[in-house]
């Protein structure tokens, strides 16, 4: 069984995440000895004031979406009813530990009440909620490295629903020392798991609308129940489910009432004429019934890697044409650094068809497919 | 969304009733409960609080495993699951401490082992609050999707719902809604520095409440698509429910009453039922002073002058935080299984600001819908109806 998000696309309104430094959006190389990152400035400068009581990763939840919300123009959310779905593989682990030390330290004696609320790991979302003005659907998911993929999977049933009009997705994990008590919380086995830096972060998407002002689409999520094994998945096999995701695009590309969301047919067609349209024109260009038709037309397919796909052969990924995306230099592993490489590659790539691949510890592979205006 | 075809197939409870929902619902029927004791587990470093403790030899690690085994044991058993159901099924977890008590085991294990020597620093080896459903659909071949939700006090009573309207999205076909909860310091210590805490007795909806008491609880309850071939065996059906989040309080859900009027109104709504055809109220009932005053403020607001009767099980079990959700949910249906609604324990004086007394007397257990209440951390609440069918 594969609980999969298919022929529903999440038309993506707006993205951002902090990148190296914490710097919203920002492109760079991941530097894992700068762990853990200061946000206070940040805070200061999105907030508008700072956040004394409150631990990293409450900040970094609320930083990291607005450094999405930000990018909406204030009549997208007018009257929208939007939920929040936040993701996290360790959740608020760095209010937690210092709470329990102090209760191991003292017997119990004096551990802070305030550290104890904040602790809790819906209260960062409570927080982004306060910041953002939403009430009604706000959920914490956590589900190790397949927690944001999760969430997005759960966040698209309640839009197709009606239950909610958009819906705030995203990404947040925190480092804590020390760098080998971290590699044991996310499991990390040497040579099954991709060479990067630990990281952290925080990513976000604004989903859902009408699509009429949109960076791109989301088009699947798909978690399979078949158990694979990092070091047996096969290379060749993860090409072939992927390049079997982008023929149903272009398929639906094709032929899109069937079955596909009408947010897709913002995107040009393979069969729709608009000379007065220079991309489409250029689309059309000789034999649109070709296998190469997206290439020729300058739609790069792109795979990003998750941290557990340690051994994959890039030459017969490349030789397919696939571009590799490996963001883990950019934002570090982290539980949800999926959600990082997928915003980074929505806001940074036209044109293109992006795949992000992973496996939880436990071998259920994982696929998300998006599309890029 | 409307959760009108969603049947219940099973359940299972751990508590410090005992192990199983049925053995728990056969001491609250029969009044056999007793006050929260010291707790004496051997991870425990500070040994003044009082909770409902989980009777069981070996260590507390080993124990929590035993609860979370016999309460998912219990509800497949019951449901009758076959292999291929089970593995089919989606799995929903609440919990808030996950498996955090392997590293509180392991610290003072540590401590015992060396005596005389500098304390270790807590070593923090869990991978989450989702490594609980790992841990689940690694022992039972589940091969659907797991699903954790860390939400604090409603975070079963958080997945129970989102089960329900998955289901209802027609995106799975069943949902094994896990709740794990085990004893920890962080919890016991935490609710104390915050001062919330009575020290004599956990009474709900009191005029004599000085707060809550910890209980620990694994327990698990399946949702299940009802044109199913073993829709209706239970008798119960979850006709459906609201889970909502203010954004007003951290730690409290408005002591007028009016956050509670609205996610219990709209429950009622989206399970097609009007508040005079509710049989019974399970209320949240913490026994915190602001708490029952949101809660009983609410429900007044709801029901005006015709309040159903309203019982609280955490005088019993204790307030199970994450387990809420699906230990009371389990422990109500064995009662209502056996006909019976239990009473309200821990209650001796109205209090005048909420204005009504919970049920003090076991009542039979008519054919209905039951309404049940859950808040949290966050600003967080969740409200739904069971409905027991006519036999």
């Amino acid at each position: 069984m594969t609980e999969k998000l298919k022929h529903s696309s999440l038309p993506v309104i707006a993205a951002g995440y902090l990148g190296p430094a914490l710097v919203p959006n920002a492109d760079g190389a991941w530097e894992e000895a700068k762990l853990p990152a200061n946000p206070d400035d940040l805070v200061q400068k999105m907030m508008g004031q700072p956040m004394r009581r409150a631990g990293r990763f409450i900040k970094l939840v609320c930083c990291g979406a607005l450094a999405c919300m930000s990018r909406v123009p204030e009549e997208t959310l007018r009257g929208r009813s939007i939920g929040i779905f936040l993701a996290t593989g360790l959740g608020n682990i760095d209010e937690i530990l210092p709470f329990i030390t102090q209760v191991f330290k003292h017997d119990g004696g004096f551990p802070s009440p305030n550290q104890f609320a904040n602790s809790v790991s819906n209260a960062a979302a409570f927080f982004l909620a306060k910041a953002c003005g939403i009430k009604g659907v706000v959920l914490t998911v956590s589900q190790e490295e397949l927690s944001f993929e999760s969430a997005l999977w759960l966040a698209q049933g309640y839009l197709a629903s009606g239950e909610i009009d958009l819906a705030l997705v995203g990404g947040c994990d925190v480092f804590t020392p020390s760098v080998e008590d971290y590699r044991e919380r996310l499991n990390l086995v040497p040579g099954r798991c991709r060479r990067a830096p630990l990281g952290e972060g925080s990513a976000w998407f604004l989903l859902g609308g009408d699509g009429e002002a949109k960076i791109g689409d989301i088009l699947s999520v798909e978690i399979s129940s078949g158990l694979a094994d990092a070091e047996s998945l096969p290379s060749d096999d993860l090409l072939k489910q992927c390049e079997k995701l982008f023929e149903e695009f272009r398929n639906n590309m094709e032929s899109p009432d069937n079955g596909a969301n009408s947010a897709l047919l913002s995107f040009p067609r393979k069969r729709e004429s608009r000379p007065s349209d220079g991309l489409v024109d250029s689309r059309l260009r000789g034999n649109d019934r070709e296998e190469g038709f997206f290439e020729d037309d300058k739609i790069s397919k792109v795979f990003l890697p998750g941290f557990r796909l340690a051994n994959l052969d890039e030459a017969s990924w490349k030789k397919s044409g696939w571009d590799m995306d490996d963001y883990l230099i950019r934002c570090g592993i982290s539980s949800t650094a999926s959600a990082c490489g997928l915003a980074r590659a929505l806001l940074s790539r036209q044109s293109s068809f992006l795949v992000h691949g992973n496996l939880s510890s436990s071998g259920r592979p994982a696929l998300m497919s998006a599309v890029t205006k | 969304m409307r959760n009108g075809n969603i049947h219940i197939r099973g359940w299972g409870a751990v508590t410090a009733l005992g192990w199983g929902a049925d053995q728990g619902a056969r001491r609250l029927i029969a009044g056999d409960v007793h006050p929260a004791g010291v707790c004496g587990s051997a991870h425990l470093v500070n040994r003044e609080f009082k909770g409902f403790e989980v009777a069981c030899d070996g260590n507390p690690l080993e124990k929590a495993m035993k609860m979370l085994d016999a309460s998912i044991a219990e509800a497949f058993e019951r449901g009758g699951l076959s292999a291929p159901e089970i593995a089919e099924s989606a799995l929903l977890v609440g919990t808030t401490g996950g498996i955090f008590i392997r590293n509180e085991h392991e610290f003072t294990e540590s401590v015992r082992r060396n005596p005389g020597k500098e304390s270790p620093p807590i070593v923090c080896r869990n991978r989450g609050p989702g490594e609980v459903a790992d841990v689940i659909a690694r022992r039972y071949g589940i091969r659907g999707l797991p699903m954790t939700f860390s939400m604090a006090c409603v975070s079963s009573s958080h997945a129970l719902v989102v089960a329900a309207d998955l289901i209802a999205q027609k995106r799975i076909r069943r949902a094994v809604v896990v709740g794990f909860e085990p004893l920890l310091n962080l919890t016991l210590q935490g609710f104390a520095s915050l001062l919330l805490y009575d020290p004599d007795e956990c009474r709900p909806f009191c005029n004599r409440r000085m707060g809550m008491q910890i209980g620990e609880a694994a327990s698990c309850v399946i949702l299940e698509e009802s044109d199913s071939a073993a829709a209706g065996k239970s008798g119960f059906a979850f006709a459906g429910g609201h889970l909502y989040n203010d954004n007003k309080s951290l730690t409290s859900a408005g002591t007028d009453g009016e956050m509670v009027r609205g996610v219990v109104s709209r429950a009622l709504l989206k399970a097609g039922t009007e508040p005079g055809e509710i049989v019974a109220v399970k209320a949240h009932g913490t026994g915190t002073r602001d708490n029952d005053l949101s809660e009983g403020r609410g429900l007044a607001k709801v029901f005006e002058k015709h309040l159903p009767p309203v019982v609280s099980l955490k005088a019993t079990i204790g307030h199970t935080l994450g387990a809420a959700g699906t230990v009371e949910t389990a422990l109500w249906l064995s009662c209502l299984e056996a006909g019976v609604i239990p009473k309200s324990f821990g209650f001796a004086e109205t209090d005048p600001e909420i204005g009504f007394a919970p049920s003090q007397e076991n009542l039979p257990a008519a054919a209905g819908a039951y309404l049940f209440t859950y808040f949290g951390f966050g600003g967080t609440c969740t409200a739904y109806v069971i409905r027991k069918m006519a036999s």
